[in-house]
């Protein structure tokens, strides 16, 4: 399993769509999205990780790295996440209380 | 840290070996489910397993040496899966015990012991992983 990655904007949001297994092998290209769309201007991002089977600590670091680029221009970079065996993942490691974590992409919107 | 005896731990039921190299790393997420699931882990521990060898895995690849070959073998040990997984190294160095890797290994596998080995030409760094098997009690 591959990863996918669909962007698409939502308002001044940028939504991006996130399918696949995101491990050290392809956390580069999520990476990658993350730092384009910080340097095309967009500072609003939320991320739709319902289509995500599988996600490990260097997915975690590159969220976490998202966060801190938006969050140097004022942005902000919610999660939408309601699978139990990822949400565990942000729970071990305290990210629960670092990221706005919400069950679908409008609620995450619709929070700012 | 500790030095695991694998002498105690005999022979392994499965010993897979693959180029270290992040690609890889699916591979041997899928082996260590099936073989969990062959021995009749929850879904819940099934899962467990498949994290907590990915994140080895990602912690080993941190310090591979050049084409390096990273091994994991699955012993039985009683109640008990253990899974050692190591890789040569020219300067093996402990996991950062603040990063996300170890924090997320730690909380799902019951043990975690790490091995340093300095001696010349065969250094490298191993990670043995203790799970309990608890029979799932629907099957």
């Amino acid at each position: 399993m591959d990863l996918s990655l669909n962007a698409r904007s939502q308002g001044e949001f940028e939504v991006i769509e996130v399918a696949g297994e995101i491990d050290v092998y392809t956390a580069p290209r999520l990476r990658e999205a993350l730092v384009d769309l910080v340097a095309k201007g967009r500072h609003q991002l939320v991320i739709d990780v319902e289509r995500v089977e599988f996600l490990d600590s260097t997915g975690l670091g590159v969220l976490v790295g998202g966060l801190k680029r938006v969050r140097s221009h004022n942005g902000s970079l919610d999660i939408v996440c309601t699978q139990d065996r990822l949400l565990k993942i942000f729970r071990i490691t305290g990210l629960t209380k670092v990221f706005g974590i919400f069950d679908t992409v409008d609620a995450a919107v619709s929070s700012h | 840290m500790t030095q695991h005896d694998d002498r105690a731990l005999g022979r392994p039921e499965v010993e897979l070996s693959v180029p270290a190299d992040g690609v890889h790393l699916s591979l041997l997420r899928t082996a260590a489910a099936a073989m969990a699931a062959r021995l009749d882990f929850t879904l819940d521990d099934v899962e467990d397993l498949r994290m907590a060898v990915d994140e080895a895995g990602a912690l080993l690849l941190q310090q591979s040496g050049d084409d390096a070959m990273l091994t994991f073998s699955f012993f039985l040990d009683g109640p008990r899966l253990v899974l050692r997984c190591e890789v040569p190294t020219p300067a093996p160095r402990p996991p950062r015990p603040e990063g996300f890797a170890w924090m997320v290994l730690t909380a799902l596998a019951s043990s975690v012991e790490v091995g340093l080995t300095t001696a010349a030409g065969a250094s490298g760094l191993s990670l043995v992983l203790t799970h309990p098997r608890e029979q799932d009690e629907r099957s």
